[in-house]
């Protein structure tokens, strides 16, 4: 704004006091002598005037299209809201899930190596019950006749024990 | 715009206010006198005429329970206004946590707006130009903070006082004021965009 004009700021106060007895007298002064400043204010004004009446225009359509009475309440909004909001949690928790089924459904698929450690040590608690299920049977299943040799393997087992008891006794006690 | 009748008693149940808190008690005659008024400055404030509708029912039902709360201060329309102006911005907040929501079927534009202005006796012309016009100040002030806003309907469309729109909106004269420039200066500036 050129010097001796308004300020776009004096002209704002002075559509902001129009119709009130706040004017500034100087300003009206102005206003009266300067056509520019009117035209500025005057712009101003005209877009603030038709803003109201469309505004007021468009009101009173939607208000026309309104019932009269007063309508109860509608109560459903706090749960809707409610409901949107559960909504929101559910569906990522959903989409994660979803999205680690498909591994749940690989480690499933291949259940050799679900649990290796565990597996090992139950083949090696099935190898060692078979091997004393198979003695079992073979010394079950060993003839008469040969009781004799296994009386003697047995001896044979139990002297060495005794032999090697001495040997280590007398590499123990060397004087 | 109602002259407020001053109380003969402050502070004490007065004449003037026993006819206000009878008022306020029955609601048909409450929702004839004011529900335009009220509904108006809500569909503007959220630009959403079942929102607008429904802050206008809750803005009603809420002066009718607590009329005897009423005080008697200030006039039926601004006491309203007051309601009306806390149900909105609670509305506001509550819309902008509906992320999923997508804008409303009912929402408004600026041009429909325009479109249905009647202008009679101008030219098409002329016609065009005011509608560009309306359309540039139809966003800004819609483009404008809660509080400006608000102060800027009530004083250009309601046309109320200052000490009104500050006793409605809970806040000082000069407060209000400082609204209104900037207001104003923002949709000045949007009007001399389009030249």
């Amino acid at each position: 704004m050129k010097t001796g004009h308004l300020s776009t700021s004096e002209q704002e106060e002075y559509v902001l006091n129009q119709g009130t007895e706040e004017q500034c007298p100087q300003v009206l002064r102005h206003l009266v002598e300067c056509a520019a400043c009117r035209t500025e204010v005057a712009r101003l004004e005209h877009g603030i005037a038709i803003f109201r009446s469309a505004a007021v225009e468009w009101s009173s359509q939607c208000l026309a299209t309104r019932p009269q009475q007063l309508q109860p309440v509608p109560l459903r909004r706090f749960p809707i809201a409610v409901v949107r909001w559960g909504f929101a949690a559910v569906v990522p928790l959903v989409l994660l899930l979803l999205a680690l089924l498909p591994l749940h459904l690989f480690r499933l698929s291949s259940p050799q190596a679900t649990h290796p450690a565990v597996q090992i040590s139950a083949a090696q608690i099935s190898d060692d019950a078979l091997l004393e299920q198979v003695d079992e049977q073979v010394s079950v299943t060993v003839p008469s006749s040969m009781e004799s040799l296994t009386h003697l393997v047995s001896a044979d087992n139990k002297s060495g024990t005794a032999s090697a008891a001495a040997g280590s006794k007398h590499i123990v006690q060397p004087n | 715009m109602e002259a407020l009748e001053p109380l003969i008693y402050a502070g004490e149940l007065s004449p003037v206010r026993d006819r206000m808190i009878a008022e306020l008690g029955d609601i048909d005659t409450l929702c004839a006198t004011y529900r335009s008024r009220i509904y108006r400055y809500a569909l503007l404030s959220l630009r959403d005429p079942d929102l607008a509708e429904s802050v206008t029912q809750d803005c009603f039902l809420k002066a009718h329970r607590a009329r005897d709360e009423f005080r008697g201060d200030c006039s039926i329309a601004t006491w309203l206004t007051r309601i009306a102006t806390n149900l909105i911005r609670d509305s506001t907040r509550s819309r902008k946590f509906q992320f999923w929501k997508t804008a409303s079927h009912t929402a408004v534009e600026a041009g429909a707006v325009a479109d249905r202005l009647r202008s009679p006796g101008i030219s098409p012309e002329t016609a065009m130009v005011v509608r560009e016009e309306l359309v540039q100040v139809w966003d800004s002030v819609a483009a404008l903070p809660g509080k400006q806003r608000s102060v800027f309907l009530l004083r250009f469309v309601e046309e109320m006082e200052l000490p009104e729109i500050a006793t409605a909106m809970g806040l000082h004269v000069g407060t209000v004021k400082s609204h209104l420039h900037r207001a104003l200066a923002a949709v000045r500036k949007a009007m001399e965009r389009k030249r």
